[in-house]
């Protein structure tokens, strides 16, 4: 009698157990709409019921434009997008111009990280799908798995961004994406090299075979072509270049008013 | 042709709807007990009800404890604290009671349209005949109601017949009478002391040797009525059903207010859940029975010798959900700090509100499924966060993009431009910057605006970067004041 064949065929008919050479076929995901990327996911997509990290060291790499197909398609289907605490502004007129349901967007201020963090379990809670999106800046293991569990009992979509020095450390999450606006190739003697995209490195990826993902980077590249710097205008007194530091400072609840516009 | 009839009078409503009146009596023999002591989880401390009679204090009722105790009804009240040591005794509230009569009227009116309360006897009456088909036989509904108003922290006993007197006299025994069965016969066992009748009259009856009811039946009505008076055979007549008997039919009210004296004093404000969840459950049965909703609810929790505490519960559509109340309370609840123990709880809805028919949809992800489920998110968070924590976000048609948002409730519509070449965040406020740290990639873009309101600005917009490849929006600013400045990130 063959063992092995036995063995097989009663794995083969256990809808619970996964194995990690083949692609999960349960998992359903959210096409990114960016070709690369897709690809190299596995299930071609953001995954549903599970958090996705985007680590980035600085904003304004294309981290959140990265989400507005998916986002948008969320938003249309009558879902929610909620997000709990951005550090900026959301600007109505960008979004509503990169296909997202305004009407279907709900912000939520909270006064410190603690009230943050639970804020954003209930929003994963409950059974209507959609996207949560949070910037916490500190967050514990045991925390981000019970984001992890929410997320997938809700089968909703998370998206955690948070800064490079998480990379050290372990993560119960689902996805973990690192960002960087590195020049591609090599660099030339211009100070800002030939900086042209961003490079997404897939850290983890719950659902494909280990080693597999890092294997190369993908590049996103920058809606903006290059131009010449501006001339003659120059020489300000000015702040230091890193200036957006994450949640540096929490958003009051209204647009701000005349006299304090500008600093 | 004949065929034709006969389809015509299948789909006629059918003539035999009209039902009998079939009366269910709710007799509440520990009314005024249960008002003190449903405010308390488990009944172990041993408390007693008093009453002044003929000038001294008597105990009327205790409860099981007190009654381990050797704490009875009839006892004097310096007696009971002499046999049972830290037994609690409290003199009874009449105008509590009848107020608890009240609600639970109001809260039986879920059940029977016509609800009556009358007034010489802690007890309802309902007209369950008419509502058989939707709640069963009287006698499933009344042990429903002793189930359900058991869980209010009530004991209730309820009988049937078919005139709302035998129906309380059978309420006394626990029975049902059926409506084809014979009063006479069912109620001539019982003891002429259950008949409700004046204590003269009472007695009058006995000095004659009557014991039993069926003593009184068996006398003509003449002399029954020249003997005792018109009141006696008016009584009679109404018990047997030979005469009718009109009821003042109870109104629910417009508002809703109740209070809860608790047994023993609370410290921790997660122990108020118990107590709270009563007072809920009860309020969402008033709900149900007028068919009304509540937005918001206002509790009071008072303490000895503090200011009390107000808690103001929102929502963000009228519900009657016991549930969904009791839930946004205990996220009200956790963060509460008590300043002091608490010895009463009042809860009080100033409005109701029509409900709005939102029947629950079959599949899951329907947008209304969807709006119901973001209300109820948008109430827990903002019970715990505050009212302004959350909210939508709306465009305000202005050049200048820091003017061109503001908050938005959820329910308002949104009209906004779409720029997509704009950056999808702006800082809270514009920060000076030296441009000679910036790759210019676009620009510049005019904005030039807003001479009419006293917030002038003339600026230059261009895309850059900065040298880690992070993607910004800065402007040139000529006035009010010159200068570069960084507004936005495209994230």
């Amino acid at each position: 009698m063959d063992h092995t064949a036995t063995i097989d065929s009663l794995l083969a008919g256990t809808p619970h157990l996964w194995r990690g050479r083949e692609p999960n076929r349960r998992q359903r995901t959210l096409a990114t709409r960016h070709e690369r990327l897709d690809a190299s996911l596995p299930g071609g997509g953001w995954p549903v019921g599970a958090v996705t990290e985007l680590i980035a060291n600085q904003p304004g790499l294309g981290e959140f434009s990265l989400l507005f197909p998916a986002l948008a398609e969320i938003s249309h289907s009558g879902q929610w997008l909620i997000l709990v605490d951005p550090p900026w502004v959301p600007y109505p007129a960008a979004l509503q111009g990169h296909g997202l349901a305004l009407e279907r967007l709900l912000l939520v201020r909270t006064h410190n990280d603690k009230e943050s963090l639970w804020a954003c379990e209930q929003a994963l809670h409950g059974d209507q799908g959609g996207a949560v999106l949070a910037w916490p800046e500190r967050i514990s293991f045991a925390r981000l798995r019970r984001l992890q569990l929410a997320a997938e009992v809700s089968a909703k979509l998370a998206f955690l961004f948070r800064p490079e020095q998480v990379l050290a450390s372990a993560s119960p999450c689902a996805l973990r994406l690192h960002l960087q606006g590195a020049a591609q190739g090599s660099t030339q003697g211009n100070a800002w090299g030939n900086v042209q995209g961003t490079r997404i490195d897939i850290i983890k990826c719950r659902g494909k075979c280990p080693g597999s993902p890092s294997a190369e980077p993908i590049w996103i590249p920058q809606p903006h072509a290059r131009r010449q710097p501006y001339p003659g205008l120059a020489g300000e007194s000015c702040d230091s270049t890193c200036i957006f530091t994450h949640n540096s400072a929490r958003i009051s609840r209204a647009p701000v008013q005349a006299s304090a516009a500008i600093n | 042709m004949i065929r034709g009839s006969f389809t015509l009078r299948t789909m006629l409503p059918r003539t035999n709807t009209i039902t009998t009146p079939h009366w269910l009596a709710l007799c509440l023999p520990h009314l005024a007990l249960d008002g003190f002591v449903r405010g308390q989880a488990k009944q172990n401390l041993p408390l007693a009800v008093s009453a002044i009679v003929q000038r001294r204090e008597v105990i009327i009722d205790s409860n099981s404890s007190a009654r381990k105790g050797g704490v009875s009804p009839g006892m004097p009240a310096m007696a009971a604290l002499g046999i049972l040591d830290g037994v609690r005794i409290v003199l009874r509230q009449p105008a509590q009671e009848d107020a608890a009569l009240q609600r639970l009227a109001a809260w039986c009116y879920q059940y029977s349209s016509q609800v009556s309360i009358p007034p010489d006897r802690p007890a309802l009456l309902l007209e369950a005949g008419a509502s058989k088909r939707l709640f069963g036989t009287p006698l499933e509904l009344g042990q429903r109601l002793e189930r359900e108003l058991g869980r209010l922290g009530y004991h209730v006993i309820a009988g049937s017949a078919p005139t709302p007197e035998a129906a309380w006299l059978a309420a006394g025994e626990g029975s049902h009478i059926n409506a084809g069965g014979n009063i006479r016969q069912q109620v001539g066992p019982l003891s002429l002391r259950c008949l409700n009748l004046q204590e003269s009259e009472q007695h009058a009856l006995e000095s004659m040797g009557f014991r039993q009811v069926r003593d009184v039946l068996r006398l003509p009505r003449k002399a029954l009525t020249r003997r005792f008076g018109p009141a006696v055979a008016d009584y009679i007549d109404r018990l047997l059903g030979t005469r009718p008997d009109p009821r003042l039919i109870y109104q629910p009210p417009q508002s809703f207010s109740t209070r809860l004296e608790l047994p023993a004093e609370i410290h921790a404000s997660q122990a108020l859940l118990f107590p709270c969840k009563r007072l809920l459950e009860e309020l969402c049965g008033v709900l149900r029975g007028s068919d009304k909703a509540v937005q918001s609810l206002h509790i009071v929790l008072c303490h000895e010798n503090h200011a009390d505490s107000q808690l103001e519960l929102g929502m963000q559509s009228p519900t009657q959900d016991p549930v969904r109340l009791l839930g946004l309370l205990r996220e009200r609840l956790e963060r509460l700090r008590l300043p002091q123990a608490v010895r009463e709880i009042c809860m009080e809805a100033p409005t109701l509100l029509q409900l709005a028919a939102n029947q629950r949809s079959l599949f899951r992800d329907s947008p209304a499924e969807q709006q119901h489920g973001i209300e109820q998110l948008a109430e827990r968070l903002q019970a715990r966060l505050g009212p302004d924590a959350v909210g939508g976000l709306a465009g305000v048609e202005d050049h200048r993009p820091e003017y061109s948002w503001r908050p938005r409730a959820l329910d308002e519509a949104v009209h906004c431009t779409a720029l997509a070449h704009r950056p999808s965040w702006l800082l809270p406020k514009p920060r000076r910057c030296d441009i000679g740290h910036y790759e210019i990639l676009v620009g510049p873009e005019r904005i030039e605006s807003g001479w009419w309101d006293g917030r002038d600005c003339r600026r230059d917009y261009f895309i850059v970067r900065d040298i880690r490849g992070s993607t910004l929006w800065a402007f040139h600013e000529y006035k009010p004041r010159q200068g570069w400045y960084l507004h936005g990130i495209f994230a």
